[in-house]
């Protein structure tokens, strides 16, 4: 067997037991129920506000409307267990003492967990689509839908690299997600204050544009703009009151995106390399 | 030359300050059913995990097939199967899933997959659970499943951790046997376990480990001949007069007697059955023998007296 070989039946280890919990298969149902009820409440509440025109791109609003939170926290759910679990329940030394390098099986966890994440965003944006067409007809620029799907999942790197280094630093898998967590709360509540002080120094005449690049060296900013940015620039003219596609530096966020992902495997991979394996936890 | 399979070379192992292993030595040649021995918390179970690449030792070495464990992972374990004690499987997956994911990543093919599979559940006595899910099982039969889980790759060395830990005393010896039967086929068994008996009847070499330091290592009989007393014979009498006690030590081949009740405890200078020469004596002191038994050294009494030994010291 070739290095890719032993990475591959990692891979397809971590899709058996993730398919085999039922949180995984209760985000399933979550994610279709969050792309879902929106669109219903939209038809019954006011359906004669959006044009025609605005219709047609429903499938946008379904495709980017849980990326910045619900996405986000599917991949710390699905991170947060992939390494650590294995040392509670203490699979991870049954594992370990096989023909396989270590960096072999962090590799397998990473790339099967992650493409575990895509599965469900698949889902979602399918279901975006499936939705638009269901309540609202015929949909256009279906076109962009994979390069949407794209930035979304590259976008949920960050976030999941980061649960995923955790995951092994602290090798629990509930203090990983916490911590996770943690960091998305305080980014977002730093991001607010620094775009707050921002606005205020504008409005003083002197505006001090420290405060907005720190805002967007913040992990929720990279994670949470990029698919919207992406979006802006493939429709330029989108006319959907729905639908606020913001502009921004697409390449700075997305190497943001890139370097907070090298830095949290690379700490990921230190850790599992230079230390013991931690037996099952009591 | 004979081929050493395990060549553990002083492994030290702290835990913070704690001193788990000092500089441990030992060789497993192959064919050997090497019995490693020690009280709860010497050092077994460390001493197995750094040997698997699982703790890294703080000094020393560890070849398996003449192969680095730490650096070669690949080389090192593609022909050794491992047991862990009272392992924690995979509850979501199948026996059969298991055994089919775990030959797979020793790069076993499909077909051949299969036959294993059915074959090693045979083995173990799982062929009705092979299709059940893991975490139905009981703890024997999750014991039994690590032992075939070992056996996946066909190895040429097995590293097992308290194998028969849970097992009811059938599968007990349903395992003792085929351990000898492995190491008849050349294969080399390295068994850490509490279970002196077991460790008598199979192992053909035992090291004993105590506090993380090796108090010895070698063939099962030099450790019964290195660290027991003499052999005792037990004669139970209707009364143990002074008379027999002095008849008996004027024996040759008798060290000591002591009384205890009705009972004479003769201790002996060789390692012989002298039974019969004991029951003449009593008889020519015409007293009424009860019952008459040879207490041979165990590799209980051996470990006993090393670990008597160390703590000594």
């Amino acid at each position: 067997m070739n290095t890719l070989q032993r990475v591959l039946v990692i891979v397809g280890y971590e899709w058996k037991r993730a398919l085999a919990k039922k949180k995984i298969l209760a985000l399933v149902i979550l994610a279709i129920v969050i792309q879902v009820l929106p669109f219903i409440a939209f038809t019954q509440i006011s359906p004669g506000f959006l044009t025609e025109e605005a219709k047609a791109t429903m499938w946008i609003f379904g495709a980017l409307g849980g990326q910045s939170l619900f996405i986000q926290l599917v991949a710390m759910i699905i991170a947060g267990g992939s390494m650590s679990e294995e040392y509670e329940h203490g699979t991870a030394d049954i594992l370990l003492s096989k023909p396989i390098r270590r960096l072999e099986y962090l590799a397998g966890k990473f790339v099967g967990g992650f493409l575990l994440l895509i599965a469900v965003e698949t889902l979602m944006v399918a279901t975006g689509v499936l939705m638009g067409f269901a309540f609202f007809g015929p949909q256009s620029q279906l076109q962009f839908a994979p390069l949407i799907l794209g930035a979304i999942a590259y976008s949920s790197l960050l976030f999941f690299s980061l649960t995923f280094m955790f995951s092994e630093v602290v090798r629990r898998g509930m203090i990983a997600i916490l911590v996770a967590i943690g960091v998305f709360i305080v980014s977002q509540i730093l991001s607010g204050v620094l775009l707050v002080l921002y606005s205020l120094s504008q409005a003083s005449g002197q505006p001090v544009s420290f405060y907005l690049d720190l805002s967007k060296v913040l992990p929720t900013w990279s994670a949470g703009s990029l698919p919207t940015f992406i979006a802006s620039q493939l429709m330029p003219t989108l006319q959907n009151p729905l639908i606020t596609l913001a502009t921004g530096d697409t390449a700075l966020s997305a190497a943001l995106i890139a370097v907070y992902m090298v830095a949290s495997i690379a700490l990921a991979v230190t850790r599992l390399l230079k230390s013991d394996i931690t037996k099952k936890a009591d | 030359m004979a081929q050493d399979v395990i060549n553990v070379s002083n492994l030290t192992k702290f835990y913070g300050e704690f001193q788990a292993l000092d500089n441990v030595s030992f060789q497993v040649e192959k064919g050997w059913v090497y019995g490693y021995l020690g009280p709860n918390g010497a050092g077994k179970t460390t001493t197995i995990r750094t040997m698997l690449g699982l703790l890294k030792p703080n000094h020393g070495k560890v070849q398996i097939n003449g192969v680095d464990s730490t650096k070669n992972p690949i080389d090192a374990f593609q022909s050794l199967g491992y047991a862990p004690e009272l392992p924690t499987l995979q509850t979501f997956f199948t026996a059969e899933q298991l055994l089919d994911f775990t030959a797979k990543m020793f790069g076993v093919g499909s077909q051949t997959r299969q036959q294993r599979v059915k074959q090693l559940l045979s083995l173990v006595g799982l062929e009705d659970w092979g299709n059940k899910k893991i975490g139905k099982y009981s703890k024997g039969m999750v014991q039994r499943l690590s032992v075939a889980l070992a056996l996946v790759n066909d190895p040429v060395v097995l590293i097992m951790d308290e194998p028969t830990i849970g097992m009811d005393p059938e599968a007990t010896a349903h395992f003792r046997n085929l351990f000898v039967e492995l190491s008849k086929k050349g294969k080399t068994i390295f068994v850490s376990s509490h279970l002196l008996d077991e460790v008598q009847r199979v192992c053909t070499h035992v090291g004993m480990i105590n506090k993380g330091k090796m108090v010895f290592s070698g063939p099962i009989e030099e450790v019964l001949e290195t660290f027991t007393q003499r052999w005792v014979i037990e004669a139970e009498v209707d009364i143990a007069t002074s008379d027999i006690v002095s008849a008996l030590k004027n024996l040759g081949f008798v060290e000591d007697v002591t009384v205890e009740g009705n009972k004479l405890m003769v201790q002996l200078k060789e390692k012989k059955d002298f039974r019969g020469e004991v029951s003449s004596e009593i008889f020519k002191q015409k007293r009424t023998l009860l019952s008459l038994n040879l207490h041979k050294v165990t590799l209980e009494d051996a470990y006993l007296s090393a670990l008597k030994g160390v703590h000594e010291k």
